[in-house]
């Protein structure tokens, strides 16, 4: 579905990432794992499909992104889904902030006689939101304001949100970073329904367990790129590079 | 929380109920003050109206694009904020006087005139404002908005929805300068009555010079609490809007 | 501003079928005329009468004849003879006519420092309070009591100048406070005094000719139109309709029966048996000069 060859990016001339080449498939999980600043925000945006590497291909569906023209190219894009660190919720209900790929991928006057409906009072949730918020764990939370929401809860509906309107692509930055134990869980529970759904995921993570536990493949990122690719068993067993297999043994230190 | 809000409400409530109590009293011919206060909302509220359709629109797209001249525009911007009001009224004067460009239209000395000065005075703060509102949306909001699929326009939605209650503080900020000037408004409108004393071109401001240029000060002071509690209601209606809403 | 008038003179018996019903005509005038309250006060005849509505600007002396030279108004009252001269010579005013006069009084506090009271002459009493350097209040603002306070000085020969001497550019009821509150002199016309009289301490020093003072003192208004050959726009028609009919003996007899505080305020001047040339030209136009 999504594949990046011989991808670099550089910054003003500092190279971030060096020649990267992986794919992403329906249905899996890709963790990239690698300490803080390393790269992996820039990888992740890149196979987002919202970063145009300084050099490479990327290729969606067969069509080579950056080569394509704006308006295919965007089309492409509103496949993907993003979770950020921080839940970056709207100021609004959990049902319209869930709700928002849905309302921006419908034509405008369907949104208007909407905006309309909602004016008069008619308020219904559609499926999907419900769907998601149930793959998240909080089935009943529709009509709850944000600000009631723990900080948990607030990066649960956030994944919801990138799941109601069925993304092909499914991308977390560090989701659980700032989360206890508990939500942490779910978010993992969460991720492996999405992909079983056959949605493709990437999740940008520095923890070598979460890794361990969800991914079905894992890219080490560790200083100028990708080192090593790879089903996860083979990437923690039996790894190819001598940097990774310290890193994953705890003995590098960053 | 509504509960302290309605404590806050009702004491300007209760000055409203006095002033008007006091109306009775006033020493005015009937209908001389409600027409002078119906002519200053009229006025101020079209031009801020329009100002605002300008405004925010201009606003948003400051806070969106980079182009070339932008710091300029935010300096003319913040000079309108503080520009004196009579220096607008001369420059609105040129204009819609006989021998100015806009003269064939006879808009001197009318409402319309006013509502012209008022609404290029009201739209620096409002502009200003609105903008320090929308950037001050947090990046990763409009990131998200992004992400998820939305166009330029949908994040530009968003962020609007985001920063509404420092957008209703903008709008606020300019209907207060514009209801509470007398420079521009005194010399574009003329401070015009009909003979049986109901205003077309006098308001609240223009009432209180007249009556001090006089050495009446008693009664210009009695026109300026109406005008403070009418301001001080409309903000309070619109506070009450927004629910006291606090922006996170 | 509340001002007693006599209900005498046609009130709306018959509506004049003219041409200019419906329109608006645009006053300019000044500002101690405007507060007097006669204007709102006789105009709802007018207004009735044919029609039409009036739309009175207090503008002040130099900003009415300004709004006239540009063409934003139809006609202009206000008294300051020389400057309607100007006016006149310059071809933006015509059909002037003598419309009614008040007069000047000079005021100040009851102690008179300078001891002008009782003067027969403005003049004198002006040079005297210069030479006591006593205070004394200008409006400073080109009205037409700062122009007649420009001439009496003129007469006097003496240039006001000097810490004693304020500019104020404020209207008259303003600097009658002023002045009251520095125990100041000052030359107002006796409308405004008359209708501030109660709150002030000050008194009536040197008067004016309605009670037996110097004719220096007279205060004359004027009305002219608006010339249409210079302004297209002006509305000549309503504004000669306007001028025949506040110079008619109806409404001259309105503007007599006009009081402030149970006191006369303006006397008529336009109706006279006797001719009076000089009202429709510059002061001292001759036929035979060259046209300035």
């Amino acid at each position: 579905m999504l594949r990046v060859t011989d991808v670099t990016h550089a910054y003003d001339a500092e190279p971030v990432l060096t020649d990267v080449s992986m794919a992403v498939d329906p249905g899996q999980v890709l963790a990239l794992i690698g300490p803080s600043g390393v790269g992996k925000t820039t990888l992740l945006r890149t196979l987002g499909l919202s970063l145009e590497p300084t050099a490479g291909t990327v290729t969606f569906d067969g069509t080579d992104v950056w080569a394509a023209d704006t308006a295919r190219r965007r089309a492409l894009r509103r496949r993907t889904g993003t979770v950020f660190q921080a839940a970056s919720l709207f100021d609004a209900s959990v049902a319209r902030n869930v709700e928002y790929g849905l309302r921006v991928r419908r034509p405008w006057r369907e949104r208007i006689r909407a905006v309309v409906r909602g004016l008069v009072g008619h308020e219904d949730v559609p499926a999907s939101v419900r769907d998601a918020l149930a793959v998240v764990g909080l089935p009943e939370a529709a009509s709850r304001s944000v600000d009631s929401l723990s900080g948990g809860e607030a990066q649960r509906v956030s994944f919801a949100r990138a799941l109601a309107y069925d993304p092909d692509l499914l991308l977390l930055d560090e989701p659980t970073s700032d989360l206890d134990p508990r939500n942490t869980a779910v978010i993992e529970d969460a991720i492996e329904r999405a992909r079983d759904r056959g949605i493709g995921v990437v999740v940008a993570t520095h923890d070598m367990h979460q890794a361990e536990r969800i991914a079905d493949r894992v890219a080490v990122l560790l200083g100028d790129g990708v080192t090593e690719v790879g089903s996860t068993d083979a990437v923690f067993e039996a790894p190819r590079d001598d940097r990774t297999r310290k890193f994953i043994a705890g003995e590098l230190v960053y | 929380m509504a509960a302290r809000l309605g404590e806050r409400v009702s004491v300007p409530l209760e000055a409203v109920g006095s002033a008007l109590v006091g109306l009775v009293d006033l020493p005015f011919r009937d209908g001389y003050v409600p027409s002078i206060v119906v002519v200053s909302l009229y006025v101020s509220l079209v031009a801020v109206s329009l100002s605002t359709l300008v405004s925010v629109p201009v606003a948003v797209t400051m806070g969106f694009l980079e182009f070339p001249g932008k710091s300029l525009v935010k300096s003319v911007i913040n000079t309108g904020m503080g520009f004196p009001s009579v220096v607008v009224g001369l420059v609105v004067l040129f204009a819609v006087s006989n021998q100015g460009p806009l003269g064939s239209f006879e808009l001197i000395f009318t409402r319309e005139a006013m509502i012209m000065s008022q609404f290029v005075l009201a739209t620096p703060p409002i502009t200003a404002i609105s903008l320090a509102a929308i950037t001050g949306v947090d990046d990763r909001v409009r990131e998200a908005a992004r992400a998820l699929g939305g166009t330029r326009v949908d994040v530009a939605l968003v962020v609007l929805k985001e920063a509404r209650y420092g957008i209703a503080t903008a709008i606020l900020a300019g209907f207060g300068r514009a209801i509470s000037e007398v420079g521009s408004v005194l010399i574009v409108g003329g401070n015009i009555t009909s003979a049986d004393g109901i205003s077309k071109t006098r308001t609240l401001t223009t009432a209180i010079q007249l009556e001090a240029r006089q050495g009446r000060y008693e009664t210009a002071m009695i026109l300026g609490v109406v005008l403070v509690v009418l301001v001080l209601t409309v903000n309070t209606i619109v506070v009450r809007l927004s629910d006291g809403g606090t922006p996170r | 501003m509340d001002g007693e008038t006599d209900e005498s003179g046609s009130n709306g018996e018959t509506t004049a079928q003219v041409g200019v019903a419906g329109e608006t005509l645009t006053l300019t005038t000044t500002t101690s005329t405007y507060d007097t309250g006669l204007l709102d006060a006789i105009h709802t005849d007018f207004e009735d009468l044919y029609g039409v509505s009036v739309d009175a600007v207090a503008q002040g002396t130099g900003a009415a004849l300004e709004s006239a030279r540009n063409g934003d108004a139809d006609v202009v009252v206000v008294h300051a003879r020389s400057l309607e001269d100007e006016f006149m010579r310059n071809g933006y005013g015509i059909n002037r006519r003598d419309l009614m006069f008040n007069d000047f009084v000079i005021v100040g506090p009851e102690a008179d420092p300078a001891g002008i009271e009782g003067a027969s002459s403005a003049t004198d009493a002006l040079a005297t309070i210069a030479d006591a350097q006593a205070p004394f209040v200008s409006r400073g603002d080109n009205s037409g009591t700062h122009t007649k306070e420009l001439v009496l000085w003129e007469e006097a020969g003496t240039q006001p100048g000097g810490d004693w001497y304020q500019e104020t550019g404020t209207g008259m009821g303003e600097a009658l406070n002023i002045a009251n509150q520095q125990g100041a002199y000052t030359l107002s016309d006796r409308g405004t005094f008359i209708s501030q009289r109660a709150e002030i301490d000050l008194t009536i020093l040197v008067q004016g000719p309605i009670e037996g003072g110097p004719e220096i003192l007279a205060n004359p208004y004027g009305v002219m139109a608006v010339n249409p050959g210079v302004h297209d726009n002006a509305n000549y028609d309503l504004a000669m309709a306007y001028i025949g009919w506040i110079t008619s003996p109806g409404a001259q007899d309105a503007i007599a029966d006009y009081q402030m505080n149970g006191e006369q305020l303006f006397f008529p001047e336009a109706v006279s048996e006797k001719p009076d040339f000089q009202q429709y030209v510059p002061e001292g136009w001759q036929p035979d000069s060259a046209s300035e």
